[in-house]
């Protein structure tokens, strides 16, 4: 018996606001089966479980390590369903946007929320990974043509890296191209303006709010 | 003694703990990772060896006169005892790179003998610059340890994001990682108490930043108790930090038995005077970065009054402190600053008058 579209919708997104991978997976193979459009599949189902985790997350609900298995469940769908996105689909324009821990630091957890939270949002992230030498924010934006580049540090010491980087895309002449956000515990919006950077958020949820602003995307 | 105080930080500790006058509020501004500076030395080169680590902590109290010393066995010293890798930054503590652990479930694989002083070469190096912190200046000023708490022990072990996933996943596992620690842990810090040093116990990766408060209350608070226990059971004293959001858990924290309690910047002093203040004494919380790190001096003047406002009264005590260990090229006038401050708003006998 085929199951309908919406219930299916349904179980992709609860499966991933619940945590449930097994829900998620078995959902997402149904809905490709079923022949249901992939690309509302994946907005619809899996992005839209995935949005209520961060109103959740920022209501307070929620903390980082259900994000984090809300996170897990929507790339185990999106594993299924992306590889049969329409050409058309996959080239559609995204907003484009570089991230990474700042040369120097290790911690991740932060970036990787914020990661989340904008490809949740429709962004196209590059995630550089951490520990990543400054000039590379850089290059990877010129060959990706970032719109926005997320700079993330939890260390005092590595903090000036940031500014490195602002400095490092005036002097190859992008700066003007694109947007440049900042956070991470020892960052504040007094440390962004300092460096001029383009905007600083405490948590990933507001990263988003920010971003989109910034890029006049709301 | 510093030139501008009239007791010595042993004194004054003393007095604090039996509620005697003393001639200011106890101040200590965490000079850890930063204490390089005070010996124009890097922070490779503090770590490099037990007297530079020893002498970046003499040269801040000769500065200073900062009421303790505070050596440096650190967050990440398990894990690379063990075997997990870190980067060698020159002036910076170094981030794990690579972790020892990869599968949860091979939790029983690690070897405690990497551990003990015998094998563990950092692990001696900050044993020994305790002793001659304690031998130059035990007789004036208290040096203490800052070393990681069981779940920042686990996250140097295995990586953290593995970690928060095997709450929920692999409890089993991750209770016997836990386990592994905590009693590694009780063994490392007995060796600093023998040589007189107190137990700062630092937990970051248990902030409610990171963690739920049920997952504090499973995971970290249970072998908290035990090993605080273990510190009271071999004669040592411990004062418990979490940095970040902590508002939700000082209670629970308090609970562990501690002995003090440090607060992050971001946590409001007055609520947890309300909420704990009449059970253990409170540390904090000046602005480590916004503040000592990006600040002046006088915004520095102006952030210890509004510290001391809030947390003069609170019952069982109140200690001037950054709300974290200062790290980064700060400048170090803010510091002196901080010491200027604490003796002029917070002369004896304290009067809020002088720091409204």
């Amino acid at each position: 018996m085929t199951i309908s579209k919406n219930e299916l919708l349904k179980r992709m997104s609860e499966g991933v606001l619940e945590m449930e991978e097994d829900v998620v997976i078995e959902a997402a193979n149904n809905y490709l089966e079923a022949g249901y459009p992939v690309l509302e599949g994946i907005l619809e189902g899996l992005v839209d479980g995935m949005n209520k985790a961060s109103v959740l997350y920022d209501e307070e609900e929620y903390f980082v390590t259900d994000v984090l298995l809300c996170s897990d469940a929507m790339y185990e769908g999106l594993n299924i369903l992306r590889p049969h996105l329409s050409s058309d689909e996959v080239d559609r324009k995204k907003p484009t946007g570089v991230i990474g821990v700042v040369h120097g630091d290790t911690h991740d957890i932060g970036k990787n929320l914020v990661k989340i939270m904008l490809e949740t949002a429709g962004f196209e992230m590059y995630d550089l990974g951490r520990d990543v030498p400054l000039i590379d924010f850089v290059e990877k934006s010129k060959e990706v043509k970032a719109d926005l580049i997320c700079l993330s540090t939890l260390m005092t010491t590595t903090m000036s890296g940031m500014e490195t980087v602002i400095n490092l895309l005036k002097e190859h002449g992008i700066r003007k191209d694109l947007k440049v956000i900042v956070g991470g515990g020892p960052i504040s919006q007094k440390f962004s303006d300092m460096i001029g950077a383009d905007g600083y958020s405490n948590n990933a949820v507001e990263a988003v709010k920010l971003s989109k602003s910034l890029l006049g995307l709301v | 003694m510093h030139k501008d105080d009239k007791m010595t930080p042993n004194q004054r500790l003393q007095a604090f703990m039996t509620g005697k006058e003393m001639d200011r509020i106890l101040s200590i501004p965490v000079t850890c990772t930063m204490s390089g500076l005070a010996s124009g030395i890097t922070h490779k080169e503090k770590r490099s060896s037990a007297k530079n680590e020893a002498k970046a902590q003499i040269d801040c109290y000769k500065r200073f006169g900062n009421d303790m010393l505070i050596t440096d066995y650190g967050l990440h010293g398990v894990g690379t005892a063990l075997g997990s890798q870190t980067n060698n930054p020159e002036d910076a503590v170094p981030a794990i790179t690579d972790y020892i652990l990869k599968d949860l479930s091979k939790v029983d694989m690690l070897d405690p003998s990497k551990l003990t002083l015998e094998k563990d070469e950092a692990f001696r190096l900050h044993c020994e610059a305790t002793e001659i912190c304690v031998e130059k200046l035990g007789h004036e000023v208290p040096t203490g340890v800052l070393i990681s708490g069981p779940f920042t022990a686990a996250a140097s072990i295995y990586k953290t994001e593995s970690l928060l996933r095997a709450t929920r996943k692999d409890k089993e596992n991750l209770h016997k990682l836990i386990h592994f620690c905590n009693e590694n842990l009780k063994k490392i810090y007995k060796e600093f108490i023998k040589r007189g040093a107190m137990i700062l116990m630092c937990d970051p990766i248990a902030s409610g930043t990171i963690l739920h408060k049920k997952q504090y209350r499973e995971f970290v608070l249970p072998y908290t108790i035990d090993l605080v226990n273990e510190i009271h059971k071999a004669g040592g004293m411990v004062c418990y930090h979490i940095c970040g959001d902590t508002t939700a858990i000082v209670s629970d924290m308090v609970e562990s038995g501690c002995d003090m309690l440090s607060i992050d910047n971001i946590v409001d002093l007055s609520y947890v005077k309300k909420e704990v203040g009449d059970r253990v004494p409170i540390l904090g919380n000046v602005d480590p970065v916004e503040v000592m790190y990006l600040g002046k001096p006088e915004d520095v003047k102006r952030s210890v009054k509004e510290c001391l406002r809030k947390g003069y009264d609170s019952e069982k005590g109140y200690i001037l402190a950054s709300g974290c260990d200062l790290s980064g090229n700060l400048p170090l006038e803010n510091i002196d600053a901080f010491m200027e401050a604490a003796r002029e708003f917070g002369k004896w006998p304290l009067d809020p008058k002088n720091f409204l």
